[in-house]
């Protein structure tokens, strides 16, 4: 994909993100292993949990488009570099008038 | 008219029946993004921040009626009820899902429109002066040239894996309207002893790396000027960079050789061409392509008309609308229209389904079923007789088209931006959105007269920062947008580059930042007739930086 992917140490708190193959509409992975539309479900992983989570989304092509890591705080909120991009990822976005 | 043979249509259906089958595999997950991305782009589909977004294209800007209502059906219908007008002149709908994308590109081919080269290392859609075959200015209609281009390059088989992207514009106005001086390779149709020919400038563009055009050769008479083109994309072809995608397009190659030893090697490449393998244009060829854009028959006027003269009278905004939107038309007693895509509040560029068929309803009824697309992402009624200006501002002010500020302030052209492009560093639509409110009073906005205020949410540059007479550059500093302001910049026969004044601003000092930049215009100029870009170049940029700083 052409955003920058910041490099993740395990450790760092995580969610898998990445679009829905067949509507685009941005996805997160949720605990249960189901994708949502809502970020505020998101699941937060780290270590080897989450690469094993990561490895299995890029399994379900025909579901999710190009899931990768993005940096959340333990408690699932959006940080680090990429945080103004993925902040508005999870926003409803403008319609016609600018409203949202 | 644009000429959708039935070799065209066969064409068209094919692509849209084969991306039909690579979209259910897709969707099945037996096609990976990898695989299916090229695929996607070469049909107009990219991954946006949030949806799909699809690319339309609308060859030198042209629509008729029925396309025009086709495009507000798919917004209707597979969008959220608006379309976004893009520089390009074309058109996106950023909410489109990937299942209902071969039904809506089946829809367009019923109207004969399709995503064909609207994205992809190939030789993109020839734009053009969207006042083309109107403009009292002009010295003969530049769209038959866009489409004999069309013809030549679409499919090319040489030409469909360029190095990268490329871009061409044509223009036969000496005001330059299609910023040719920023493309791959702008022409400007020339006369010289009766003979048609090209002034041919090549490798300008914007972009991360933004450079003005060089002239090539001041004179091609047009029958050469396909194989002229042919040695261009030749060379092109041949050395421009492959290695490093910043580096391939040909403004790298022109600038890296340098402008002698890059003349030189198209010159070479052209007389080397054999007689067998050149096109030769037949001067009949060309009348018959001109004969498509015969223009309009339009009924006999006089020069002036007293229902429009009392209409001014009688209402000033509407007066005000006409000192604004109206350009002059080469036929006595018309004039074209434009209808403005940047009322306040709105996205610049964005249209309803219901506007769409507004401005439809108006071609068919008044302008002879011809539309236009600006690349200031705006909409043109080109063949408006003047005895009915006055009901066709009404019609569009009632459908909240009515702003009088073509070329004026809030007349920006702005990229989509953080709020829908996934390459973005900072959101446009928004900072564009605060600009304007500072310059809502329509009087004040028209005593300020002609201002470019363009913007971009990344370096990219696709909303022309770098040739707003005002520019500004969304830029990410550790998550928090600034704003970088360019001054100095313009697209038109004078094309220049505009300069960064300084240290980016946030995006909430941005707008007074603006104002005190046109308070200090207005406090300098000479006259009201002197326009900013004027006043800037007499003064130079450094009084006009210190403005903007000022404490504010
Ligand atoms: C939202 C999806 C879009 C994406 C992903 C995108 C991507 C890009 C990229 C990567 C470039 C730089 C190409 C280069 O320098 O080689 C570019 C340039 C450009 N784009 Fe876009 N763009 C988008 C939307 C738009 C829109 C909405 C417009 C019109 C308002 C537009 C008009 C342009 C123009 C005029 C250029 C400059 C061409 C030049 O380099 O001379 N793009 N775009
Ligand atoms: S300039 Fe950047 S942010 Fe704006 S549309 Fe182009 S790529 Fe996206």
């Amino acid at each position: 994909m052409t955003s920058v992917r910041p490099k993740l140490k395990p450790e760092t708190p995580k969610a898998v993100t990445g679009w829905s193959t067949a509507t685009g509409r941005s996805l997160w992975l949720a605990v249960d292993g189901s994708w949502t539309e809502d970020a505020s479900r998101l699941g937060v992983f780290a270590g080897d949990e989450a690469e094993a989570r990561l490895a299995a989304s890029l399994k379900q092509e025909g579901i999710v488009t190009d899931p990768y890591f993005m940096e959340v705080t333990a408690d699932g909120r959006i940080t680090g570099r990429e945080s103004l991009r993925e902040t508005m990822r999870a926003q409803p976005v403008l319609a016609y008038g600018g409203a949202a | 008219m644009y000429r959708y043979d039935q070799f065209d249509a066969r064409l068209v259906a094919e692509r849209v029946a084969q991306f039909r089958g690579q979209v259910a595999r897709r969707l099945a997950g037996t096609l990976t993004e990898d695989e299916f991305k090229p695929l996607r782009l070469q049909n107009g589909v990219y991954l946006q921040l949030h949806a799909y977004m699809l690319r339309i294209a609308i060859p030198y800007g042209q629509l008729s009626p029925a396309q025009l209502r086709r495009l507000a059906e798919i917004a209707r219908d597979y969008d959220r009820g608006f379309g976004h007008f893009t520089t390009r002149q074309n058109i996106q709908f950023n909410w489109v899902a990937l299942k209902d994308i071969p039904d809506v590109l089946a829809k367009l081919a019923e109207v004969e429109m399709h995503a064909v080269q609207t994205s992809g290392n190939c030789i993109r859609n020839t734009t053009t002066d969207h006042f083309a075959g109107a403009a009292q200015d002009e010295l003969l209609d530049p769209r038959a040239w866009c489409e004999i281009i069309r013809q030549w390059s679409t499919f090319h088989p040489e030409f469909a894996f360029l190095p990268r992207k490329f871009k061409i514009a044509v223009t036969a106005a000496e005001h330059d309207r299609a910023a040719i001086r920023v493309h791959d390779v702008g022409l400007h149709i020339r006369q010289k002893d009766g003979v048609t020919g090209f002034e041919v400038w090549v490798g300008g563009g914007q972009g991360r790396t933004p450079v003005i055009a060089t002239l090539v050769n001041p004179f091609v008479p047009e029958a050469q000027i396909l194989d002229y083109l042919e040695a261009i994309m030749r060379v092109y072809n041949r050395f421009g960079r492959r290695d490093n995608k910043y580096k391939a397009r040909i403004k790298i190659l022109v600038t890296e050789l340098g402008e002698a030893e890059y003349i030189r090697q198209v010159e070479a490449e052209f007389a080397a061409q054999r007689d067998a393998e050149k096109i030769n244009l037949p001067k009949a060829e060309v009348d018959r392509i001109h004969a498509y854009f015969a223009p309009p028959a339009l009924a006999a006027k006089s020069e002036s008309s007293k229902l429009f003269e009392a209409a001014k009278v009688a209402d000033p905004a509407f007066a005000r609308w006409t000192r604004t939107n109206l350009h002059p038309h080469k036929v006595a007693g018309y004039t074209s229209v434009t209808v403005s895509l940047k009322p306040l509040g709105v996205a610049p560029g964005d249209a309803t389904d219901s506007q769409m068929e507004v401005v439809a309803g108006l071609s068919e009824k008044y302008g002879y079923g011809d539309i236009r697309v600006s690349h200031a992402q705006n909409l043109i009624l080109p063949h408006i007789a003047l005895d009915d200006v006055p009901d066709v501002y009404k019609a569009l002010d009632a459908a909240g088209l009515g702003a009088a500020n073509e070329s004026r302030i809030t007349d920006m052209i702005v990229c989509p931006g953080l709020d829908f492009c996934n390459l973005a560093n900072a959101r446009s639509i928004p900072v564009a959105l605060e600009v304007q409110k500072v310059f809502a009073d329509p009087a004040y906005e028209e005593d300020i007269g002609k201002l470019h205020i363009n913007v971009s949410g990344c370096i990219n540059a696709c909303g022309h920062h770098h040739v707003g007479h005002i520019g500004i550059l969304g830029v990410d500093k550790k998550g928090e947008e600034f704003y970088q302001i360019l001054l100095g910049g313009r697209a038109d026969e004078k094309a220049a580059l505009g300069e960064i004044v300084g240290p980016g601003l946030k995006a909430e000092d941005v707008p007074g930042a603006i104002h005190r930049v046109v308070e200090f215009y207005r406090a300098q100029r000479t006259s009201p007739a002197e326009k900013f870009i004027d006043t800037l170049e007499r003064l130079g940029h450094q009084p006009f930086q210190d403005a903007l700083y000022a404490a504010g």
